[in-house]
């Protein structure tokens, strides 16, 4: 019997348009989170190969749960239908057993969600397969992680997912009732895991999870490349208890439901929400009544009335509607979860000001108007035919335009009441975390930005529908539609011209408003509006009324009705089509450089085949920059007219200078001396000049230029730009020239090198080249330079730059400022200039100043205090500061970091300025990022490493450090060790994700994750392993030899030798670990146990668990001898009190033999916890278990 | 009993309308999968009610919705009222109340909200109008108390009264109401067809169905469509006088039944207590058992139905001889 209902129910669920199209939509999405980075699902895949087992499992795990609301669908549907459709009655009389029932429709559906994903699973299969992915990331074939991947993650939770949907759905019997259910344990499953993020044991994290994906999260996440490619974790250990537990309450809830399920017509079972009433029908026999009758009067306003009441009818009806409103609630919440960790750093959230509750809605709520506006746009156009009303409708007096109109504005109104819904949950965000003003007239102005492109795809995807006059048809073209949209910009075809509905973005910044963005973003946005327009008007020619015809009829028809008012406006529509798209293409093209991804980086090849071959060839070197900036920040435009002094530091005359300039600005020399220009490649802003006139060894040069940088029309893109109305930021090398081979500009994505013959990657030279050493890490053919600049500006702005204000003056309503450096400095400086609040304090008598937005006023003071401080314990331990003057200035947060230039700071208004350190326990991520800055003054602007491997350790690791140590004298240990666990947990996952090689700390190659991450971790070991007087003695003596040096260049080896110097015999192995290897541990108390003694101490019991590791550049790991002392504890804690407020009974390093050793210490106190490494000093691979509770 | 009820409002609405006609000529419509739906249909349909009669899958609805405008012709014309319906369709909606047979709602919208809805795609914008007109028809339906329940609460014959109710707004000159008493029962459909005949004393109303009995009562006008074909139009009394006295009855055993088909021409079986009983056409009493019936337009119906079978069962090219057998009466 139960094979009955499953065969019938399974034949009509596999025929349901629906299942299809969600499977075709999920396999694409699979399809290109395997095959390109662009898309993401459950995160970023990071370096492992695209179809890593690891990969693949995370993939099927994701969908999962992105899945929930289509199978919902499926399986709810499976027995509402019966009562939507009213069969139920039918069906209920007969003789069936309501365990067959239940058994085969649920059977049904769930095998028709496992129709799904065999469908999702052929899209994960075919992507890495695609001409576009770097085969060097993809492994072999096997099909063994997709068997894998169904039988742990997809089975197990479709069974839960099913039976929690059948048990909602027979006790609610309403489709909107289980709806509510799904998004109430969706809502639940995200905040547990908000709030079990920080537990010290994460077992609960992991088990509630009924999905599962936090366990396999948990088993895999620090996972090297290596590991991901070769296999899964093992079904085991919290996958298998997670497993277990939830299949079990899957069967438990199918249990319930079969009990629960009464077989019997709605609303006359007793009710689980109290009684409903029927109405009583209506009697037919009717009182004589005499009302008048009225023919109707058409007037040109009679179609507008008409429109107004179907748009009136329809938006009310897609506002009633249950998915609409499922949508709405689910992207809210998606929004809240967003917008509560977005912005985060360390732990430490953000101000929410508008424009991160924007950038929140933009990521986690709008995206769902994508699914609105298709979904939508179908059932408006076939709402009447699904009512089967539309004859009645269709025979109305009315114009053929009036019902398309008002389905568009209907939509329309849909997608801004959705988005203004949205804007509404942000400002009750915003209100309820306090803190900073709702800006209503920004919100209405993001909102409409955003409006514009889903408005957009709505009408093409209603005119889509009235072509195709088919429902699924329509949904289908929808989808090829984007899909097409996706492939193309892969293909680096990404101009907004033809990638339909394209508009550049309009990044928003405190500082700078939406700047100069709008206006391309106008002209797109007409552009692609007369496109739908014109379309709508063609759609309406060919939208059926009454019985559909032929296409050869509709053809026909459509001709007819284009004749006249409608065929003009066509024809008009078109024109201003066209001619918007030639303004367009005049503004991008012709004015500006259009360059596709590809051919940029064909260019980026090009110049490293031709150039390269220059790399280390002697030039003279700039000692002299003297530059007249005027800056002209309404029309976004830069002329520079500067000066270098070159001198020749060679024993060699020489007589040839190889310039780079940008080739999107204009360079003009002047008065060069006489002279021959040997190669010209005005592309890619290369120059090699011959002197006639040889510059002697120790002769001088000088250079006079002029650089033009304009920004006229709009780009394609509307990418941020460093010029700006309100917060201009640039430095040296993005206009003036530079000298030399630029190695930076190679291309070092492997795949792309090889499609254009090139050659491995090599980021930098090796740390042994002792040649490379004749250049700074961070500038090419210069040393220390003298530097003048006058800056102007609009009279409302002030213009910064490195060096001390001479004078200021105003002339021709500009401002003027001189700024001069009394000592040579590091050929690096910035331009600024925007209106900013200044806040001066002072430093002994030096002046810190504080140049930021009048938003953002929250933090000023806490970064004046961090300036002092870090100033303080830099000319304490280290050496003088050699400025006279510290300027930190707010730059709007395009980019997102802060920099050190000589004694001038730009700090991004992304980081920092809008931190909320209102609870005092969070971390202070603002004084540490301010003393990382500042420690540059001394790391890069005193000492600075030639450009080798490990050059950034100098720059990075050492200011990591120095900033840390003033962390500690504020906030103490305790703090640092809750941002080390953030250092460490970055530190492990980013590695997953490294493109070419990991390399041990002092031969980083510009490496983030190491020289910031693993830099903090190791740095602070060491302080903790010699100490920091010793450390900061090495450092000081590192400083006092090597500061303001000469070529050849300090590097990381000179660094060793001084900590070498410093540090014991015994501890000399360590030192080669930390930074010439890449070394991890695993320790771990697998056993805690206590005993109190007769004299009233207490006997602590600890089995330990040691391993050392070495690993290499691809992750593989070989176990060594644990050959180092290791540091063991026990704390006291009164019971319910937080860590924090713990005691340390027992802290001592051991020498300790064996993997698994047992030690037992006898304290004073009755103990808490025993841990191994406790404080998570070391790089450990899994640093949650280095404590335990103790038993009794 | 039809002709009982009050006709005060609906004189003073339909006041002065002159002689409103429909003209449907050589009308013709083949559908892409080969039906001829509609095959040189000519009707001239004066005010008044017109019974369209034809069994399922005739070509009814193919004609009322092209009548309505919802459907393309191949070619042919129709005229109303000085309109070209075929080229200037918004003239004719203007004044048309049109009721199809598969008659759906909006389930989660009122009664009132929906005949309000109606009311402005009719062209009445004019508010207090607009108000006045839905309120009257909702009373005339009886759907008033009911007004603000949803539609998809309402039974069939509730519904039905609402698309009546529709189909009257904005004082129509044509109503053309398909198959509209399925589904109600039998008080409903006396109600109902009351008020189309009430409607029909000045305007033209064509009413599609297949019971028979209905025509005959009501309609002044009819005609017979088979297979898009029209076979006979005009008065339903003229059309039975034209086989008055032809038609024969008799009570045979079950078992006879089949011979008495294969011999005669039998019109209809009925079950009379049990028992067969046959009415058949001939021009003299066929044998003793046959005793003379007075013919009615169900006799009509039949004949001219056996025709239509028997004709294209012997030929489907004879379209001379079949249209010869088509009778036109005055």
């Amino acid at each position: 019997m139960w094979r009955e209902f499953f065969s019938f129910e399974l034949r009509h669920q596999l025929r349901q348009p629906l299942l299809w199209i969600a499977a075709i939509v999920m396999a694409l999405m699979a399809f290109g989170a395997s095959s390109t980075d662009a898309i993401q699902v459950g995160g970023a895949i990071g370096n492992v190969n695209r179809n890593a087992p690891v990969v693949i499992v995370q993939f099927l795990g994701a969908f999962t749960l992105l899945s929930m609301l289509i199978v919902t669908i499926f399986i709810a549907g499976a027995v509402l239908r019966d009562h939507e459709i009213g069969i139920a009655d039918m069906l209920f009389v007969t003789p069936m057993r309501k365990r067959d029932y239940l058994f085969g429709r649920f059977a049904a559906g769930y095998v028709a969600c496992l129709a799904i994903f065999i469908v999702i699973a052929l899209g994960l299969m075919l992507g890495p397969l695609m001409p576009w992915v770097d085969q060097a990331r993809v492994g072999a074939f096997s099909l063994q992680p997709y068997l894998w991947g169904f039988g742990v993650m997809v089975l197990p939770n479709l069974l839960f997912i099913g039976a929690l949907l059948l048990l909602l759905a027979t006790t609610t019997r309403k489709m909107m009732l289980v709806y509510v259910g799904v998004l109430g344990f969706l809502v639940l499953w995200t905040v547990a895991g908000v709030f079990t993020r920080e537990v010290q044991r994460d077992w609960l994290a992991v088990l509630i999870d009924p999905l599962g994906l936090r366990a396999l999260a948990r088993m895999t996440r620090y996972f090297s490349v290596t590991e991901s490619n070769a296999g899964l974790p093992p079904f085991s250990g919290f996958l298998l208890a997670n497993r277990l537990l939830w299949s079990g309450l899957s069967v438990l809830m199918l249990a319930a439901t079969l009990l629960l399920f009464k077989p019997q017509r709605e609303g006359t079972g007793r009710s689980l929400f109290g009684r409903r009433t029927l109405p009583p029908s209506a009697p037919s026999t009717a009182p004589i009544v005499l009302p008048r009758r009225h023919a109707a009067h058409f007037s040109p306003l009679t179609p507008w009335r008409q429109c107004w009441q179907i748009l009136c009818l329809d938006a009310a009806a897609v506002f009633r509607s249950v998915p609409f409103l499922v949508m709405l609630l689910f992207g809210v919440m998606n929004f809240i979860a967003g917008a509560s960790l977005g912005g985060e750093r360390f732990g430490t959230s953000v101000y929410p000001v508008t424009r991160l509750m924007l950038q929140s809605l933009n990521s986690s709520f709008t995206f769902m108007l994508v699914i609105v506006v298709m979904f939508y746009a179908g059932e408006l156009i076939f709402r009447e035919r699904q009512a089967r009303i539309a004859d009645v409708i269709d025979a109305m007096p009315m114009p053929n335009w009036v019902p398309l109109v008002a389905k568009c504005l209907a939509l329309i109104g849909v997608v801004l009441t959705f988005l203004f819904v949205g804007d509404l949950a942000a400002m009750v965000f915003q209100l309820v975390r306090g803190g900073v003003a709702i800006e209503p007239l920004l919100y209405l102005k993001g909102s409409l930005l955003q409006a514009h492109s889903f408005i957009l795809m709505g009408l093409i995807a209603l005119a889509l529908q009235v072509f195709t006059n088919n429902k699924f048809v329509g949904y289908f073209s929808v989808i090829l539609l984007l899909v097409m949209q996706a492939v193309l910009s892969m293909l680096h075809f990404d101009h907004n011209l033809y990638n339909f509905g394209g508009v550049p973005a309009t990044p928003y910044s405190d500082m700078n408003g939406f700047g100069h963005f709008l206006t391309g973003w106008f002209w797109f946005a007409l552009y692609w509006t007369l496109f739908a327009l014109a379309l709508l008007v063609l759609a309406q020619a060919f939208s059926v009324r009454g019985l559909a015809p032929a296409w050869r009829a509709r053809v026909t028809l459509a001709g007819k009705r284009l004749r006249g008012g409608a065929g003009f406006a066509l024809a008009a529509l078109l024109l201003c089509f066209g001619g918007t798209g030639g303004w367009i293409f005049y503004n991008t093209n012709v004015l500006n450089q259009y360059v596709p991804g590809d051919v940029a980086m064909d260019k980026q090849a090009s110049y490293e085949k031709q150039y390269q071959r220059f790399q280390n060839l002697p030039h003279p070197k700039v000692t002299d920059v003297k530059a007249d900036v005027a800056i002209y920040p309404a029309e976004r435009r830069v002329v520079i007219d500067g000066h270098y002094r070159m001198q020749n530091k060679s024993e060699l005359p020489l007589d040839t200078l190889r310039i780079n300039v940008n080739p999107m600005v204009v360079t003009r020399w002047l008065d060069l001396p006489p002279h021959q220009i040997t190669s010209d490649d005005p592309a890619l802003g290369w120059q090699v000049i011959k002197l006639t006139q040889p510059i002697a060894p120790g002769a001088s040069l000088d250079l006079h230029f002029v650089v033009d940088v304009t920004n006229r029309g709009f780009t394609n893109a509307g990418a941020p730009d460093s010029i700006n109305q309100n917060g201009t930021f640039f430095n040296n090398a993005d206009f003036f020239p530079q000298f030399g081979y630029v190695k930076r500009r190679e291309l070092d994505d492997r795949n792309e090198r090889r499609k254009r013959g090139l050659g491995e990657p090599q980021r930098l030279a090796k740390l042994e080249d002792q040649s490379a050493r004749s250049r700074s890490v961070l500038a090419g053919e210069a040393d220390w330079i003298n530097f003048e600049s006058t800056v102007s500006t609009s009279a409302d702005q002030i213009a910064l730059a490195p060096g001390y204000l001479q004078k200021t003056w105003e002339q021709d309503g500009r401002r003027y400022f001189q700024y001069r450096m009394d000592r040579p400095m590091v050929p690096f400086f910035a331009y600024l200039s925007a209106r900013w609040e200044v806040k001066k304090a002072f430093w002994h008598d030096i002046p810190i100043e504080i140049y930021y937005d009048k938003k953002h006023p929250y933090n000023v003071d806490r970064m004046i205090a961090a300036s002092q401080k870090a100033l303080t314990y830099f000319n304490a331990e280290f050496t003088p500061y050699q400025h006279h003057q510290l300027r930190i200035i707010e730059f709007p947060g395009y980019r997102e970091f802060a920099q050190s230039f000589a004694n001038t700071v730009p700090y991004s208004e992304g980081i920092g300025f809008i931190a909320d350190l209102r609870n005092t326990d969070d971390i202070d991520y603002v004084s540490y990022a301010t003393a990382h800055e500042i420690a540059h003054q001394w790391w890069g602007h005193q000492v600075l490493g030639a450009d080798v491997q490990g050059g950034s350790m100098l720059l990075e690791s050492l200011a990591q450090y120095s900033a840390l140590m003033v962390m500690e004298k504020e906030y103490g240990r305790e703090h640092l060790r809750r941002f080390f666990k953030y250092e460490l947990d970055n530190y492990l996952r980013s590695r997953g994700g490294e493109k070419i090689e990991e390399l041990p700390l002092a031969r980083v190659e510009n490496q983030p994750y190491i020289h910031y991450r693993k830099g903090s971790l190791i740095m602070y070991r060491l302080r903790d392993e010699i100490g920091d007087v010793a450390l900061n003695r090495a450092l000081k003596r590192f400083l006092q030899e090597k500061a303001f040096q000469q070529p050849p260049y300090t590097n990381t080896t000179e660094l060793l030798q001084a900590i070498r110097a410093e540090t014991p015999a015994d501890k000399q192995a360590l030192i080669t670990d930390m930074f010439e290897k890449i070394v991890f541990y695993d320790n771990r108390v697998t056993e805690a146990s206590a005993k109190q003694r007769p004299d009233g101490k207490w006997d602590v019991r600890m089995q330990l668990h040691l391993a050392k590791f070495d690993a290499d550049g691809k992750g593989k790991e070989s176990v060594r001898v644990y050959d180092e002392p290791v540091e063991i504890a026990v704390f006291a804690r009164a019971p319910g009190a937080a860590e924090k407020a713990e005691r340390t009974l027992y802290l001592e390093r051991r020498m300790l033999t064996g993997s698994d050793p047992v030690v037992t210490v006898t304290v004073a106190e009755k103990p808490f916890e025993a841990g191994v490494d406790p404080y998570n000093k070391l790089i450990d691979r899994n640093s949650a278990d280095n404590r335990k509770a103790i038993s009794f | 009993m039809l002709r009982s009820a009050s006709s005060r409002w609906i004189n003073l609405t339909y006041l002065n309308l002159g002689n409103v006609m429909l003209t449907i000529s050589g009308l013709n419509k083949t559908y892409a999968n080969g039906v001829h739906a509609l095959n040189d249909i000519n009707l001239n349909i004066p005010a008044g009610l017109f019974g369209l009669l034809g069994p399922n899958g005739a070509g009814k609805s193919s004609l009322m919705r092209t009548i309505a405008t919802l459907q393309e012709a191949d070619s042919g014309s129709i005229a109303f009222n000085g309109i070209d319906v075929l080229r200037d369709k918004d003239a004719l909606r203007r004044q048309l109340g049109y009721l199809p047979q598969d008659f759906g709602v909006y389930p989660k919208v009122s009664a009132e909200q929906l005949l309000n809805h109606f009311a402005v795609l009719k062209g009445l914008t004019a508010k207090g109008e607009r108000r006045e007109m839905v309120e009257g028809l909702l009373r005339q339906t009886n759907l008033w108390d009911v007004r603000k329940r949803a539609l998809g609460t309402y039974s069939g014959g509730m519904r039905q009264r609402f698309g009546i109710a529709q189909a009257l707004l904005g004082a129509p000159k044509l109503v053309i109401v398909d198959e509209p008493t399925a589904g109600l029962d039998p008080d409903e459909r006396n109600r109902f067809l009351n008020l189309l005949a009430e409607i029909g004393e000045q305007v033209v109303v064509i009413l599609s169905t297949h019971i028979v009995e209905d025509v005959t009562d009501l309609c002044p006008r009819m005609a017979m469509i088979v297979k898009g074909r029209v076979l006979i139009q005009g008065k339903p009394q003229s059309a039975i006088e034209t086989i008055q006295n032809q038609v024969w009855r008799k009570h045979v055993e079950k078992h006879q039944l089949d011979q008495y088909k294969a011999q005669f021409n039998v019109l209809s079986t009925r079950l009379v207590a049990g028992k067969p009983q046959i009415n058949v056409f001939a021009e003299s009493q066929p044998d003793d058992g046959f005793e003379p019936v007075e013919a009615d337009l169900e006799d009509v119906y039949f004949l001219q139905l056996r025709r239509a079978e028997s004709e294209s069962r012997t030929s489907t090219t004879a379209t001379a001889t079949a249209a010869a057998g088509v009778s036109h009466v005055a």
